[in-house]
């Protein structure tokens, strides 16, 4: 077993999760309940409480509004970064798209389509779509010449092209574009459910904290933070199961040509947008 | 057992830009290529013998004068030709393993996956790549991943193959195992090869005939036909005086001497 690269990762959290435990043990202060407590609550509301429905819905819409921006961004990117006219008829559209923060878009939604599921379903698509869209088009751009040049030559039909080349070429950006899209989406779930919603993780929050349940509060919050971990870590295998030719990779020959758009730049640029 | 049609290049030229920033890099090149044959272009870089190759695939259309496959314009690509890139990193597709690589083209064609394979197995082995299939392409060799790149072209299963500066990136050794495969392949197959370099001892090694390009805008200055025969090898071929003499007046050529009458001078 590979006890020693496990125990280099893990100690830290390990030590962080001790550290906050004796600190907070025996706490009489009303905002800072001791960890032991708040993890009971947590555990007490997810058997016996409401707080299972609360996840079960926010867990769905999440996964609803990312499948959503996955298929829409990447069929969308694929098509501009392919076709010249629509590279540049779009590119205005999305540089301000891009600019424009999503949770903005809140009270308008609201004010539209109402407070159900769908309304929430549709913003964490609206805010998710970008970062997808986006790298994709810069993944499609990025392609080598001469893989162009030799699908042309050995004449491949486009949908085989389409399927073959361009998106495993493109899957090393649309993934990253996905994984910046899956913290914009997890902070996208709470706020929808902050605003006018009778359910969800943020409703709960909302909830607690307005009625000076701390532990329940703290509770919460934690759990959000393990749904967006939970969820990374899903990215992150379903990332190595696709991309194991990308990472394997020996280090010379990862970028044999010019990289135009490094995914790290168009990861913080919006990231900082949601 | 000679497959396929002649190529025609018929005053071929070739610019770029528009107006008074036009750069004109092929001014009214005229060759043939018979089925069968081994040509090679040779050429100083910056000479446009990419182009030219690009032209003859199909891959460019010329600004004027055209490129004919037997009768037909070659202004897109064309079944029965297949070329192997000098970027032998860049166009194989490194999420694909090796066979399917070199099997992806007639996936193309609708070929089923066991024909497929088992086809791509075959020419991997033409190419001297045995149990090299279910690897990536990136796990090679540079000298073996032009292999399987040649074997690629092979599968295609096209009369004409072309290749740019096929041996340009590899090692000196694989760069010779290289050369006699392609003559190898050659004589087995009866295929039609087009060689383009700007390594005057390959093109004299490799080909039938050397078509010497040269000037500014480029044309052909001059055809030579290397009286070899076809059964050559590195060692005897290379120390034959005929080889010499054709380096030596490929290189004059290039250079726009007249024939050294001194010691010969490597061109390298």
């Amino acid at each position: 077993m590979p006890w020693k690269p496990i125990l280099r990762q893990l100690w830290l959290p390990a030590l962080v999760f001790a550290v906050l435990l004796v600190a907070t043990a025996g706490s009489t202060s009303f905002y800072f309940p001791p960890l032991t407590d708040v993890l009971a609550t947590l555990w007490r509301e997810l058997l016996h409480g409401g707080l299972v429905s609360d996840l079960w819905f926010s867990l769905r819409n999440i996964l609803l509004g990312l499948a959503l921006a996955t298929v829409v961004g990447t069929g969308a990117g694929l098509a501009i970064g392919e076709v010249r006219t629509l590279r540049l008829a779009t590119g205005p559209l999305l540089d301000f798209a891009r600019a424009t923060p999503t949770v903005g878009f809140v009270p308008v939604i609201i004010l539209t389509l109402g407070i159900g599921s769908g309304p929430k379903i549709f913003l964490i698509f609206l805010g998710s779509v970008w970062p997808i869209l986006l790298n994709t088009i810069s993944g499609v751009r990025a392609i080598g010449p001469a893989v162009y040049e030799t699908s042309r030559g050995y004449r491949i039909p486009w949908p085989l092209r389409l399927r073959r080349v361009i998106l495993p070429g493109a899957l090393p950006q649309i993934l990253a574009g996905i994984r910046v899209a899956l913290s914009i989406a997890v902070v996208l779930m709470v706020v929808s459910e902050i605003y006018g919603s009778p359910v969800g993780l943020g409703n709960f929050i909302l909830q607690s904290g307005s009625s000076f349940h701390v532990a329940e509060t703290w509770a919460g919050t934690i759990l959000i933070g393990i749904v967006g971990y939970g969820l990374s870590v899903l990215l992150l295998l379903v990332e190595h199961r696709l991309l194991g030719w990308y990472h394997e990779r020996a280090p010379r020959v990862r970028s044999p040509r010019p990289v135009r758009a490094a995914p790290s730049e168009i990861e913080e640029s919006n990231g900082v947008v949601v | 057992m000679t497959r396929g049609s002649s190529l025609y290049v018929e005053d071929l030229c070739m610019a770029f830009g528009q107006g008074p920033q036009e750069h004109r890099v092929l001014d009214g090149l005229s060759l043939r290529v018979d089925p069968g044959e081994a040509v090679c272009v040779v050429g100083p870089s910056g000479a446009g013998k990419t182009t030219l190759l690009r032209c003859l695939a199909g891959l460019a259309r010329p600004t004027s004068g055209q490129v004919r496959y037997g009768e037909l314009p070659l202004i897109e690509p064309h079944d029965d030709i297949a070329v192997v890139s000098q970027d032998y990193r860049g166009s194989l597709l490194p999420w694909m393993r090796v066979w399917d690589n070199v099997a992806f083209p007639l996936q193309g064609r609708g070929v089923k996956k066991a024909v497929r394979k088992s086809r791509a197995l075959e020419c991997l082995e033409a190419v001297g790549l045995q149990d090299v299939g279910d690897k990536y392409p990136w796990q090679l060799s540079g000298g073996m991943q032009q292999r399987v790149a040649i074997a690629r072209g092979l599968a295609y299963d096209a009369p004409v193959l072309l290749m740019d500066e096929p041996f340009g990136s590899v090692d000196a050794q694989s760069r010779f195992d290289l050369e006699d495969l392609t003559l190898r392949l050659r004589r087995q197959l009866g295929i039609t090869v087009v060689v383009v370099t700007h390594d005057i001892d390959e093109a004299v090694y490799l080909g039938d005939r050397v078509i010497v390009l040269g000037g500014r805008p480029t044309a052909v200055l001059e055809t030579l036909t290397v009286p070899l025969g076809t059964d050559r090898d590195q060692l005897s071929t290379r120390a034959d005086p005929r080889f010499a003499e054709l380096r030596t007046r490929v290189l004059a050529l290039i250079r726009g001497e007249k024939l050294p009458t001194g010691p010969e001078v490597a061109h390298q």
